[in-house]
C-alpha cells in the first residue's frame, strides 16, 4: 500500500507530554492514507537542523550535548551512542539512496565526514569562524553546502575531502579538505539552507539569513540568481519538487511562498540575467497566516511528495499542513508538546521503484581514529589494507546485464518456454522413430495391460508391413509376368518368322525344281523334235522332194510350238 | 468459464493416448495457467456446488498427473512433468500442499533412463518447488525438509560420481554430461533458501566446482564455468549458521590470497614494483628453473595448475569469483575488504604491456627469466586487466555513491592500464563501462587534475564510434613518392576500389551495434552528463559534438544540449548542436520537453481553476496567441528574454499601473487599483486604439541595437494588445482574480538595466 510518512524530532522542555509520548524524542508520522504515529524513538532532544534520516537509520545530534544518538529503523531501538570531541550544531546525510556518509558541522566550525559503513571519518579545516548551524548535500552526493552563523556559505567537495588519491587533487597546492567556494552575499547569520532536486549543473541553492533575506544561487559557480527581501528573518526554507518555488518559515508561526516563476516570463525567471541584480520583494500580506498565535515560531518546513501540501513544525509541538494551491492553512496534523525542531519527509512506501536498494545497512561502524584512515597526509594515496565496506548485500547485481539462460527462463515460466517444450517433443520423437522396441526397451516392466496394447499395436503394425510387403511383390510379379510376356511373343514372332522364311525358301525350291524338270522337257520335246525334223528331212529326201519345203512346213509348225516353250524357258 | 477450461483439460487429460498427450502438453499447460484462480482457490472456501465440482475436477487432474509420473511410456512421463509445473505454477500453495507424491516421484524420475528433456525439465520443476516452499514454513516441513536432499544427490548424480576419501566424499565430475549446468544452476538457485539442507553437502559441492574451475585436462562449456564458479561463491552460506558472516569474509580473503598466491607465479618474469599496504601478504618462492606452474593446491582448494595460460586462466576464475562475491545477495551484514581488493588490481594492473618502442613499463625484467614466457605474458596481461575492470565495475555498482573516496584511484587505474593496452579491443570496452560508471559518480566534482588522464580515453573514444572513412586513407596513399606508392599499389584491396560503400557501411554498423560502441556511446554521455563542461578542452568537446552528431546518438546529443559550452566572457553564449537535434528526432518526447517546455508553472486550486476557464472562454483568441506564439521561439533562451520585455516595455507608454494577465493562472492578493469599469464596455475600440499605439514602442524599442529578430516584433504585438483584453473580465473586483503585478519602479529597473545589457 503506498504511504507517506515523516519523522518529527523534538528539543525537549519543560511540558509533559501525554502517555504515549513521554520521553520520544523523534516520531515517524503517517500522513497518508491516515494521519497516525507509525514509530516513536526516545530520549532524544535536537536542535533545529540536528535531525538526518536514512533508509535503515535515524541519526539525532543533541542539543546541549557532544553526542550523536543512532537510531535503528529497523529494529525500532537506539543502536548507538556516539561521542565526539566538539558539540554538533547540524547535521546531513550524503550518499543519497544509502546516507552512507554523515556529515556533521561542530561548533567549532569544522565538518566531520563520518562513513558509517566503513567508520573512517575525515574532518575538514575550521574555515567557518562560527558554529556551523546549517548543512545540506546535493542530491549528487558531490557537494555540501554549510551555513554558519558567520555569515558564510562554504562549497565542499565530498570528493576531494574522502578521496584516498591525493596526487592529482594536491597538485594545487591547497588542502584537499578546505572549501571549494565560499558565498558571502549574506550580511547576517545563516539561518537555513535548501537545495534544488537537479542532478545536473543547473541545480540551485536557496539560502535564508537573519539579514531578511533569502537569495537563490547557483552553487557551482557562486553567481545569484536573485535575492528576495523578506518581511521578516526566515528560520527555515523548503523547495518544491519542481523548484518552482520556495517556502520560508517565520518566527511568528506563519509560513510564506517565494514563487520563482511570478512572472510572465517563459524563461526560467532565475535565469534572467536583467532581473538578478534586483531583490525581489516579497510582501507582508501574503504570508500565510497560522490559526492561532501560540503555534509559536516555524522551526522547520517540508514538501510533501506531490508538492501540493505543505507541513511546517512548530514551537508549540504541533506539526501543521499548508495547502499549497489556496494558500492556506489546511490542518493540524500532529501535536508533539515539545517544541518540533525537525521535519524530514520520507520517500514514499509502495512504489515499486523505491524499495530498489541493493544493500543494507543493519548497524553503523563507530568511527574508528585510526590515522590511516582519516589522516590523508600520512598515506601515500593509497588504500589500507583495513579499509573495509560493512554491509548486506540484498539483491544480486550486475554492471552488464547478464543474458537470461534457459534455466532462469524456464524457472520462472507458467510452464515451460516454447523452446524446452520443442525440444523435448523433438527428442521424444526420435526415440520413436526406430520403432516400438525402442519404447518398450525403456521401459522395461510392463503391466498385463499395456502390455496387450502394446503387442496388438505390434501385431497391427507387423501385419500392416506384411501387407505393404505382399502388395510390394505383387507388384513386383506383375512387373516380372509381363516382361516375361514380352520376350514369350518376341520368341513367337521371331518363330513365326523362320517357319514363313522356311516355306519360302522350300517354295522357291519346288519352283527351281520345277523349272528344271520343265527345262529337261523342253529339252527332250525339242530332241524329239529336232529328230522327227531330222527324220520328216530324210523321209522328204527320201520321197524325193524338197526336204528343205518339208522342213519349212514343219519349221512353220514348231515355231509355235517352239516360241511357247521359249517363253516357259524365259520365266 | 474457468471451471469449464478446467473440466475440459482434466477430460482430455485421462482421455487422450499417452502416446499422443505430448504434442498437446503444451496447450494443456497454457489452458492450466489459465485456471490459476481456481487452482489457487483455498478448498476450504468451497461451500458451493459448482466449487466442489471444481475441487473434484482438481483432484481428478492431480490423480491423473501422479498416475502418469509413474507411467510406464516416456511421452506419459515427460507430459506429467510438463504439467506438474503448469500446476504449481497455477495453484502455488494450494496445489503444493498435497505435492509430496508427485514429488517423489519426480525425484524417482531423475535416476531412471529417460531422455535428456524429460530429466532437465523434473530439475527445473523440483527447483521451483524447493524454490516457492521456501515462504512456507509448513510446506518447508512437508516437502522440503524430507525431500531436498533425495534430490540433491539424486542431481549431482546425475553429473558426478561420489568418492569416498578418509577425509570425506567428494564428487568427481563426469565428463560431457548434458545435465552440468542445468544441475549447477538448481544447485545455486536453492542454496541461499535453503542453506541449512545444503550443509552436509558443502564439501561435496566443493571439490565439484573446485574440480570444474580447476580442470585443464577435461573441457566445460562457458556457462557450466560461470555456475561452476557462482556455486562456489555462494557456498559460504551452508557454513555453520554462527559463522555465516564470517564465512564470506574468510572465503573473500582467502580468494585475493590465491589469486595473489598465483599472481606471484604468473608475473615472475617481470620484477613488480608494487609494494602491498598489507603486511601480512608473503610472497611465494619458487624455482625458476622449472617451468612455470604451480605444484600444490591454493588455499580455496583449486587444484595446482601448469603453463602461464593456465596460470592467467587461473586468476581469471578467481577474479569472476570474487566479482560474484560481491555481487550476489549474502547471508547477513559482510565487511567487503576494499583496502585488500583494490589493493589486488593495483598489483595486477601495475604491470602493463610495454608500448611500442619503449622497453619496460611498470615492471622491470627479471633477468632470469628468459625472454620467450615474458613475451607470453604480455599477451596474457589485457586479459586479466579486463578482469580486474569487471571486479570494480561490481564493486562500483555495489557501493554507488560510497565508492567517491575510491573513485580517484579506480580512476588512476584504469587510465593507467588503457594508456598501455588500448590495443586490445576488450580493454577499451571494458575500460569504457569502468570510467562512465565512476564518472556518472564523481562527474560533478572533478577537478582539471583528476580530469586530465581520461582526454586521451575520451578521444579514442570518439575514433571508436566514428564510422572509419576510407576517403582518409586515400590521401595519404597519393602524396607517399613513387617507391612506397608502387608497394601500397601492390598490397591494396582491390575490392575496397569496386566497391567502397561495402566496407564503410559494415565498419559503421560494427562501431554501433557492439559492446565496443555501447560502452562508448555511454561514456560520452556520462562525460557530457556529469563532468562539468568547463574542464573539456574547446576542441574536445568539439570533436565529441561532431562525433554524435554522426552517429546521430539522441541520447549522448541530449545530454549535449542540456549542459551547453558555458559562455566565456565577451564572447556570448557558445554555439549549441539543439538543431541536429531537433532534426534527427522532432518526434521523441524528449526533444519535444527540451523545445517546448510545458512545465505547469503554478499550482492552482481546482476551484480557481474552474474560474479562469470560464474567463478564458471571453477570451479564446487572445489568449492562444499569446500562449503560442512565444512557445514556439523558445529555440533560444537569449531571444526569448528580449522578446518578453517588448510587452512589459509597451505598458507605460499607453497605461501605466495597468496590470496584463498571462495564460499562467496565478492567485495573488491584489495589490493594484481595479480597471476602470468603461475599458470593460468597450473593448473593441481598446483593441483598435492599442494596435494604433503600438508600432510607436516597437519602433522605438527596434530602433535601440537591439538583437531581436523581425519576428519578435510582430509576435510582440498581438502579445501586448492581448495583455490589456485580459484585464478586461475583472468586473466584480473579485480579489482571487489570477493577476501578475508589475511594479511601476521595478519596471523601470528592469528596462533601464535591459537597455545597458543590450546596449
Amino acid at each position: 500500500m503506498l504511504s507517506e510518512s515523516l519523522v518529527a524530532a523534538t528539543l525537549s522542555s519543560a511540558k509533559t507530554p501525554t502517555a504515549t509520548l513521554r520521553d520520544v524524542g523523534i516520531c515517524v508520522q503517517e500522513l497518508q492514507p491516515a494521519p497516525q504515529l507509525r514509530a516513536t524513538f526516545k530520549k532524544s532532544s535536537a536542535a533545529a537542523n540536528c535531525l538526518a534520516v536514512t533508509a535503515s537509520h535515524i541519526f539525532a545530534a543533541q542539543a546541549d550535548k557532544a553526542v550523536v544518538h543512532v537510531y535503528s529503523r529497523e529494529k525500532g531501538n537506539q543502536e548507538a551512542l556516539i561521542p565526539f570531541p566538539e558539540r554538533i550544531r547540524s547535521i546531513a546525510v550524503a550518499g543519497a539512496k544509502y546516507g552512507d556518509v554523515l556529515v556533521l558541522g561542530t561548533e567549532g566550525g569544522r565538518l566531520l565526514l563520518w562513513e558509517t559503513c566503513t567508520g573512517r571519518q575525515v574532518a575538514t579545516t575550521a574555515s567557518h569562524l562560527q558554529p556551523v548551524t546549517s548543512l545540506v548535500v546535493d542530491p549528487t552526493s558531490n557537494f555540501i553546502l554549510s551555513g554558519s552563523a558567520d555569515a558564510s556559505i562554504h562549497v565542499w567537495s565530498i570528493a576531494s575531502i574522502l578521496s584516498f588519491s591525493k596526487t592529482a587533487l594536491a597538485r594545487d597546492h591547497q588542502p584537499t579538505n578546505s572549501p571549494i567556494r565560499t558565498f558571502s552575499n549574506h550580511r547576517a547569520a545563516i539561518t537555513s539552507l535548501a537545495l534544488g532536486h537537479s542532478n545536473s549543473r543547473q541545480n540551485i541553492a536557496v539560502s535564508t539569513a537573519k539579514d531578511n533575506t533569502a537569495i537563490v544561487w547557483d552553487y557551482h559557480t557562486g553567481r545569484t540568481l536573485r535575492t528576495y527581501l523578506l518581511p521578516f528573518s526566515a528560520t527555515c526554507v523548503a523547495l518544491d519538487p519542481l523548484d518552482r518555488a520556495g517556502y520560508v518559515g517565520y518566527e511568528d508561526g506563519s509560513v510564506q511562498s517565494i514563487d520563482f516563476y511570478r512572472h510572465s516570463s517563459v524563461q526560467h525567471q532565475l535565469y534572467d540575467p536583467s532581473l538578478q541584480s534586483t531583490p525581489a520583494q516579497v510582501s507582508t500580506e501574503e504570508r500565510w497566516l497560522p490559526p492561532s498565535a501560540e503555534t509559536g515560531a516555524t522551526q522547520a518546513v517540508c514538501v510533501s511528495y506531490d508538492g501540493t501540501t505543505l507541513l511546517s513544525a512548530h514551537e508549540g509541538g504541533k506539526v501543521l499542513s499548508w495547502n499549497v494551491a489556496r494558500h492556506k492553512f489546511a490542518a493540524s496534523t500532529a501535536d508533539f508538546t515539545h517544541p518540533v525542531t525537525n521535519l524530514i519527509m520520507l520517500p514514499p512506501t509502495g512504489l515499486p521503484t523505491s524499495d530498489q536498494s541493493q544493500r543494507i545497512t543493519h548497524t553503523v561502524i563507530k568511527p574508528r581514529h585510526d590515522t590511516a584512515l582519516s589522516d590523508p597526509s600520512h598515506t601515500s594515496g593509497a588504500v589500507p589494507a583495513a579499509y573495509a565496506f560493512n554491509t548486506h548485500i540484498s539483491t544480486p547485481s550486475s554492471p552488464r546485464l547478464r543474458k537470461p539462460t534457459q534455466f532462469s527462463e524456464a524457472l520462472t515460466h507458467r510452464s515451460f518456454p516454447d523452446s524446452l517444450l520443442d525440444e523435448g517433443l523433438a527428442e521424444l520423437a526420435t526415440l520413436r522413430q526406430p520403432g516400438g522396441t525402442e519404447v518398450s526397451r525403456t521401459s522395461p516392466v510392463t503391466s498385463a495391460t499395456s502390455d496387450h496394447s502394446a503387442s496388438a499395436q505390434a501385431q497391427e503394425s507387423h501385419i500392416a508391413e506384411l501387407e505393404e510387403e505382399v502388395a510390394l511383390l505383387k507388384i513386383r510379379a506383375a512387373a516380372n509376368d509381363k516382361a516375361r510376356h514380352a520376350s514369350v511373343d518376341e520368341i513367337v514372332q521371331l518363330r513365326a518368322d523362320l517357319a514363313q522364311l522356311q516355306d519360302y525358301v522350300s517354295e522357291l525350291h519346288e519352283k527351281q525344281e520345277g523349272a528344271q524338270r520343265d527345262k529337261l522337257l523342253r529339252q527332250a520335246r525339242k530332241e524329239d523334235r529336232e529328230t522327227k525334223r531330222r527324220d520328216a528331212w530324210f523321209a522328204a529326201e527320201k520321197k524325193g522332194r524338197n526336204g528343205d519345203a518339208a522342213m519349212k512346213k514343219m519349221d512353220i509348225d514348231d515355231g509355235m510350238l517352239t516360241s511357247d516353250t521359249d517363253e516357259q524357258g524365259d520365266e | 468459464m474457468a471451471s469449464t477450461t478446467l473440466r475440459a483439460v482434466a477430460h482430455r487429460l485421462t482421455t487422450t493416448p499417452v502416446e499422443q498427450l505430448p504434442s498437446i502438453a503444451s496447450f494443456l499447460a497454457t489452458s492450466l495457467s489459465d485456471c490459476a484462480d481456481l487452482l489457487s482457490a483455498p478448498q476450504t472456501q468451497k461451500p458451493g456446488k459448482s466449487d466442489s465440482e471444481n475441487a473434484i475436477q482438481v483432484h481428478k487432474l492431480k490423480t491423473r498427473l501422479s498416475s502418469l509420473l509413474q507411467d510406464r511410456s516416456v511421452e506419459g512421463r515427460w507430459t506429467a512433468v510438463v504439467l506438474a509445473k503448469a500446476m504449481v505454477e497455477a495453484g502455488q500453495w494450494e496445489v503444493l500442499r498435497g505435492y509430496e507424491p508427485i514429488v517423489r516421484s519426480l525425484i524417482g524420475i531423475l535416476a531412471k533412463p529417460d531422455p535428456v528433456s524429460t530429466r532437465k525439465m523434473c530439475i527445473i520443476t523440483l527447483t521451483r518447488i524447493f524454490h516457492l516452499t521456501y515462504q512456507y514454513p509448513t510446506l518447508v516441513r512437508e516437502i522440503t525438509t524430507p525431500h531436498l536432499p533425495g534430490f540433491i544427490t539424486a542431481a549431482l548424480n546425475l553429473v558426478s560420481t561420489l568418492v569416498k576419501l578418509p577425509s570425506g566424499s567428494a564428487r568427481k565430475a563426469k565428463p560431457n554430461t548434458p545435465f552440468m549446468e542445468t544441475v549447477l544452476l538448481a544447485l545455486l538457485e536453492l542454496i541461499p533458501r535453503h542453506p541449512t539442507i545444503f550443509r552436509p553437502f558443502g564439501s561435496q559441492l566443493r571439490s565439484l566446482s573446485a574440480e570444474i574451475l580447476g580442470s585443464q585436462d577435461v573441457y566445460f562449456r562457458g556457462p557450466v564455468i560461470d555456475a561452476a564458479e557462482q556455486v562456489f561463491a555462494s557456498l559460504h552460506k551452508c557454513a555453520p549458521k554462527d559463522k555465516s558472516g564470517s564465512g564470506w569474509n574468510e572465503d573473500c580473503r582467502s580468494t585475493i590470497l590465491s589469486i595473489h598466491r598465483a599472481t606471484d607465479f604468473v608475473y615472475r618474469a617481470v620484477v613488480e614494483q608494487w609494494e602491498s599496504v598489507d603486511t601480512t601478504l608473503v610472497a611465494t618462492r619458487q624455482n625458476y628453473n622449472e617451468e612455470l606452474a604451480d605444484p600444490a593446491p591454493d588455499a580455496l582448494g583449486l587444484p595446482a595448475w601448469k603453463g602461464i595460460h593456465a596460470g592467467s586462466d587461473r586468476i581469471l576464475t578467481l577474479l569472476r569469483i570474487l566479482s560474484d562475491f560481491i555481487a550476489m545477495p549474502s547471508v547477513s551484514a559482510v565487511a567487503l575488504p576494499l583496502g585488500s581488493i583494490l589493493d589486488l588490481t593495483s598489483r595486477l594492473t601495475t604491470v602493463t604491456v610495454p608500448l611500442e618502442g619503449t622497453s619496460q613499463s611498470g615492471a622491470q625484467a627479471n633477468p632470469q627469466i628468459g625472454r620467450e614466457e615474458r613475451e607470453l605474458l604480455w599477451a596474457e596481461l589485457p586479459r586479466i586487466h579486463i578482469a580486474c575492470m569487471d571486479l570494480l565495475a561490481h564493486v562500483v555498482n555495489v557501493l554507488g555513491t560510497s565508492a567517491i573516496p575510491l573513485a580517484q584511484t579506480m580512476l588512476e587505474q584504469v587510465s593507467w592500464v588503457f594508456r598501455n593496452e588500448k590495443f586490445s579491443r576488450d580493454v577499451r570496452t571494458a575500460s569504457y563501462d569502468l570510467l562512465a560508471s565512476l564518472i556518472s559518480l564523481n562527474g560533478p566534482a572533478m577537478t582539471k587534475q583528476s580530469m586530465a588522464p581520461i582526454t586521451s580515453v575520451i578521444r579514442s573514444c570518439c575514433q571508436d564510434l566514428l564510422p572509419t572513412s576510407t576517403e582518409s586513407t586515400t590521401p595519404a596513399n597519393t602524396q607517399g613518392d613513387s617507391k612506397t606508392k608502387s608497394k601500397a599499389q601492390g598490397t591494396a584491396n582491390a575490392d575496397s576500389f569496386l566497391n567502397p560503400d561495402l566496407q564503410k557501411g559494415r565498419n559503421q554498423q560494427a562501431s554501433k551495434s557492439s559492446a565496443l560502441g555501447q560502452a562508448a556511446s555511454a561514456l560520452l554521455q556520462s562525460v557530457l552528463l556529469s563532468a562539468p563542461s568547463e574542464l573539456l578542452a574547446a576542441s574536445m568537446r568539439a570533436e565529441i559534438d561532431r562525433t554524435i552528431i554522426l552517429i546521430s546518438d539522441k541520447d549522448a546529443m541530449l545530454a549535449s544540449v542540456l549542459n551547453p559550452v558555458p559562455a566565456i566572457k565577451g564572447k556570448g553564449a557558445g554555439a549549441s548542436i539543439i538543431p541536429f537535434l531537433a532534426r534527427g528526432y522532432s518526434d521523441t518526447v524528449e526533444v519535444e520537453s527540451l523545445i517546448r517546455p510545458r512545465m505547469p508553472v503554478i499550482m492552482t486550486a481546482p476551484e480557481l481553476d474552474a474560474q479562469a476557464l470560464a474567463e478564458e472562454e471571453d477570451e479564446d483568441e487572445e489568449m492562444e496567441v499569446a500562449e503560442h506564439e512565444p512557445v514556439s521561439e523558445t529555440a533560444s533562451f537569449l531571444k526569448f528574454s528580449t522578446s518578453n520585455v517588448v510587452p512589459a516595455k509597451s505598458e507605460p507608454v499607453e497605461a501605466t499601473n495597468k496590470r496584463f494577465r498571462t495564460y499562467i493562472e496565478e492567485p495573488t492578493l491584489k495589490a493594484m487599483p481595479e480597471p476602470s469599469e468603461n475599458q470593460l464596455e468597450r473593448p473593441k475600440k481598446a483593441r483598435i486604439e492599442e494596435s494604433v499605439h503600438h508600432p510607436a514602442p516597437v519602433a522605438a524599442i527596434a530602433s535601440t541595437p537591439h538583437p531581436a529578430p523581425v519576428s519578435q516584433q510582430t509576435q510582440a504585438k498581438p502579445q501586448a494588445s492581448a495583455a490589456p483584453e485580459a484585464s478586461m473580465p475583472e468586473d466584480d473586483s473579485d480579489d482571487e482574480l489570477p493577476t501578475l503585478n508589475l511594479d511601476p519602479d521595478t519596471d523601470d529597473d528592469e528596462e533601464d538595466d535591459d537597455v545597458q545589457m543590450e546596449g
